[in-house]
């Protein structure tokens, strides 16, 4: 009860902030910022599914996301972007019947045709479903392999729902390489994504402790253990792909609407890789994990924007050389830490030297020309996500929260390793003799065997 | 005996598919009245080229997984890395003779270090030897002329054998004995590093790989009316991928170090304890991986003319698909899986012009194809998990 209440109430919190902040002004940037933890959480908590609670590396989820963001944008697409244009490679049928709104007002339901919050609604519904449908189509035959195997399988599934919309034939549908542009932009206002992320994490946390969720767990921890049990292997890997699948088809409209517009460079492989960082930094296996590890990406991904600025050379060669001097640092402590012997071999100086000569190539051509001029530091960002994501796997496997949640009792208590009255009372039953006659006798036998 | 009716009855399958295939590939050359003679051969010299490219990087993905069962996600930017290093060995020399002592003494340090611990050249006598050799022909090959192709390909197919190493040494070696999920997620981690990395050191726009060898020189000749457009490096390429994989093929059959590597290929554990050094076994592989794909990385910017940091995606993606059709960890495989992607590969787009936009699409559809249906490949070990 104090736990449903203490949740409501930060719920209740969160909504309040973000509606001082809506309101207030000059925090558009930290809004965006919030939009995106809260989409990429929801993509985040559905990788979750299959690769922390079930144990599969999947890595087509990006597919999954596309056709969820393709579909949202077809259905969700205004009239006036429907007028047929000399470049466009969308074809009339597509223009003229995957519309929503013709459907509902064929169906009769004018009142939710004139609403467009409603149509989002149903149409990020049927792209969870298209995408859901997919992932059963991929899952069936790809869940027979295990391992690496399948994760290359999901991973040239995905590759080819992406590369698929620029061929000629599937244009029509998807308008080639250009893209559909002008997408109802409804999940710019946050109250979308946040409502969306609450309804996630309460279907997920739900999921994670019923009867299936142990079975994903199950499954994770052994194979042949779980059939044995009587879980069905098939079934449960398939429907937790397939739950998985919806949730990224939800969050894949949801970001096709943030941006306005879709093309099949919005959901390329990084995708997939940026969700593999935020999961494996949160903690694969836990959902407020993926959620933490999300928030951690995004903010680098939208704060870590100085890292790209423009800036003379020379600042690159010496942030270049103390990187290399610290990484060279680090080896050497990690080293001494964990052995008895600090042995420090000849080719761990080579980050050292590296280091050094970046340091000495600063120092002597600090006034050259092409020391000087501006450059920019493109791709800074990725290379720190790939970073992270190698140091986490060397040095901590299992994330910031391992397969821990979060929970009210980690902050508030009750321990549970310590016994509550009413247990020490039954434990005293239990060891008791004089409280249990049964355990007199049993003990007796014992004594005379 | 039930085992060998098995094997006899799906070559004979495998046999009649091919026969089909074969048979229906002469009825599509019938159909198609353009198609001429001097096409075929055109077809022919372009398919043997990528195919031998493919198969080159294909042998470093199979004999990566071979050893520690890691799918090398980025072993597609080795090969980038490698055509970048004789990128710059072919344009930047002559060097002026200070930088070129400086680099002399990074890239001879480092390459010296890691040749001494691969090849146990421990002794006071070889190292001095060698790395007399080694600082004196970089500093010798960097300073007073502009480097050929043939230079520059070895130099590069140095450096990138050592940068192979150190990507073994860096990502890979801490996590020897991991689950193989996370060592195929710092794979990918590598992969995405690496063409950021490229990116930011060598600038995302594409640039023009002109060697100017009797390689580019165009050699066209006739045949009937039609032109075949030749140039040399449509012979070398094989002809190089040929005399690599006859020095492979003997040093993993015929010295010390391809019998440890043979014997670590085969249970790791075992080789340990009958005395192989099993982590220089591993750096080793990724050498030789490395050194193949620097080759190929060479050669195929010869072919194709230009180089970006992304070049390394599909090739390695294609690449990779040829290790699995051949069945992966296996080395005769690979070079046939990297031919028969290759052929496929022009020969598809040349017969059904309509299809060339899948062209990229039909490598994964293969790729999913194989995997589900005979994972173990065309030649491949039977690699059903054992309980």
């Amino acid at each position: 009860m104090r736990d449903y209440l203490l949740t409501l109430l930060s719920v209740g919190l969160a909504a309040l902030a973000l509606y001082f902040l809506t309101v207030s002004e000059g925090t558009s940037g930290l809004l965006s910022a919030l939009t995106l933890i809260f989409i990429w959480g929801i993509a985040a908590i559905s990788l979750n599914l299959i690769n922390g609670q079930l144990g599969i590396l999947s890595l087509g989820h990006h597919g999954f996301m596309l056709i969820g963001g393709y579909v949202t944008a077809l259905l969700m697409l205004p009239a006036r972007e429907r007028r047929p244009f000399r470049t466009r490679l969308l074809s009339d049928w597509a223009r003229n019947h995957l519309d929503l709104d013709k459907w509902l007002r064929g169906l009769g339901l004018d009142a939710l045709a004139n609403s467009i919050d409603a149509k989002f609604i149903i149409a990020l519904f049927i792209a969870g479903l298209a995408a859901a449908l997919l992932g059963i189509i991929v899952g069936a035959p790809s869940l027979r392999l295990k391992g690496d195997y399948l994760a290359i399988v999901t991973f040239g599934f995905g590759e080819i729902i992406r590369l698929l919309p620029n061929a000629p034939e599937v244009a029509a549908f998807t308008n080639g390489p250009l893209g559909i542009k002008g997408i109802p932009g409804n999940a710019g206002n946050i109250w979308w994504t946040f409502l969306a992320l609450l309804l996630v994490l309460w279907f997920f946390s739900r999921l994670k402790f019923s009867s299936y969720g142990r079975a994903f767990e199950g499954i994770r921890e052994d194979e042949i253990a779980a059939e044995a049990m009587g879980v069905n292997l098939a079934y449960h890997k398939i429907l937790a792909f397939t739950i998985s699948a919806f949730f990224a088809g939800v969050s894949g409209g949801l970001y096709a609407s943030y941006l306005q517009s879709v093309d099949t460079q919005t959901f390329n492989f990084f995708v997939t890789f940026f969700l593999l960082v935020a999961i494996s930094l949160g903690g694969l296996g836990s959902i407020t994990g993926a959620l933490l590890g999300t928030a951690i990406v995004v903010l680098v991904r939208v704060y870590g924007g100085f890292l790209e600025q423009p800036n003379p050379a020379w600042v690159g060669y010496l942030s270049g050389a103390v990187l290399m001097l610290a990484a060279f640092a680090f080896s050497a402590y990690i080293r001494k830490a964990r052995r008895l012997r600090p042995v420090i071999e000849p080719k761990h100086f080579i980050f050292g030297a590296v280091g050094a000569v970046l340091l000495v190539i600063t120092i002597a051509f600090f006034k050259q020309p092409w020391m000087q001029q501006t450059v920019q530091f493109f791709g800074m960002r990725k290379m720190l996500l790939a970073v992270i994501l190698i140091l986490i796997m060397i040095y901590r496997r299992e994330g910031v929260m391992g397969r821990a949640e979060f929970s009210w009792k980690l902050i508030f208590g009750p321990r549970e390793d310590i016994p509550t009255d009413e247990q020490r009372k039954q434990d005293a039953w239990l060891s008791n003799p004089d409280l249990n006659p049964g355990l007199k006798e049993d003990g007796d036998d014992d004594a005379s065997a | 005996m039930a085992a060998s009716k098995i094997t006899s009855r799906s070559t004979i399958i495998s046999l009649l598919i091919g026969a089909v295939f074969v048979v229906l590939l002469g009825a599509r050359i019938n159909s198609l009245e353009n198609y001429t003679f001097a096409r075929v051969v055109q077809d022919f010299l372009n398919a043997l080229t990528l195919g031998s490219l493919y198969a080159l990087i294909a042998l470093g993905y199979t004999m990566v997984y071979g050893i520690i069962r890691l799918i090398n996600f980025a072993h597609g930017e080795i090969f980038m890395l490698g055509s970048y290093f004789a990128f710059y060995a072919m344009t930047l020399t002559p060097l002026p003779w200070a930088i070129s002592l400086l680099v002399t003494i990074i890239l001879g340090g480092t390459v010296l270090l890691v040749l001494r611990s691969l090849f146990n050249l421990e002794e006071p006598k070889r190292t001095f030897v060698l790395s007399l050799v080694i600082f004196g022909g970089t500093f010798f090959l960097l300073t007073f002329r502009k480097l050929g192709w043939v230079e520059g390909l070895t130099l590069s197919m140095l450096a990138t054998g050592v940068a192979g190493v150190l990507l073994e040494a860096i990502a890979y070696k801490p996590l020897r004995g991991a689950p193989r999920e996370s060592m195929l997620i710092t794979a990918i981690a590598a992969s995405f590093f690496l063409q950021n990395f490229g990116q930011l050191v060598f600038g995302a726009r594409v640039r023009g790989f002109n060697a100017q060898t009797i390689l580019n020189k165009p050699l066209n000749f006739h045949i009937g009316p039609e032109t075949v457009y030749f140039t040399g490096i449509l012979v070398v390429v094989p002809l190089i991928t040929a005399l690599l994989l006859w020095v492979l093929n003997l040093f993993v059959s015929r010295t010390r170090l391809g019998k440890a590597m043979r014997a670590t290929a085969q249970d790791a554990e075992v080789a340990q304890m009958m005395g192989v050094n099993v982590n220089q076994v591993i750096a080793l592989t990724f050498f030789i991986g490395s050194i193949l794909a620097a080759a190929a990385g060479v050669m195929y910017a010869i072919r194709f003319g230009q180089i970006h940091p992304l070049m390394g995606l599909m090739p390695g993606i294609k690449a990779f698909t040829a290790a699995v059709i051949g069945g992966i960890g296996s080395l005769p495989g690979a070079v046939l899986g990297g031919l028969l992607l290759g052929f496929i590969e022009i020969y598809v787009v040349s017969l059904f012009p309509t299809l060339s936009a899948y062209k990229d699409v039909f490598a994964f559809v293969l790729l999913i194809l194989i995997l589900l249906f005979r994972p173990s490949g065309l030649v491949g070990e039977d690699l059903t998990e054992k309980v």
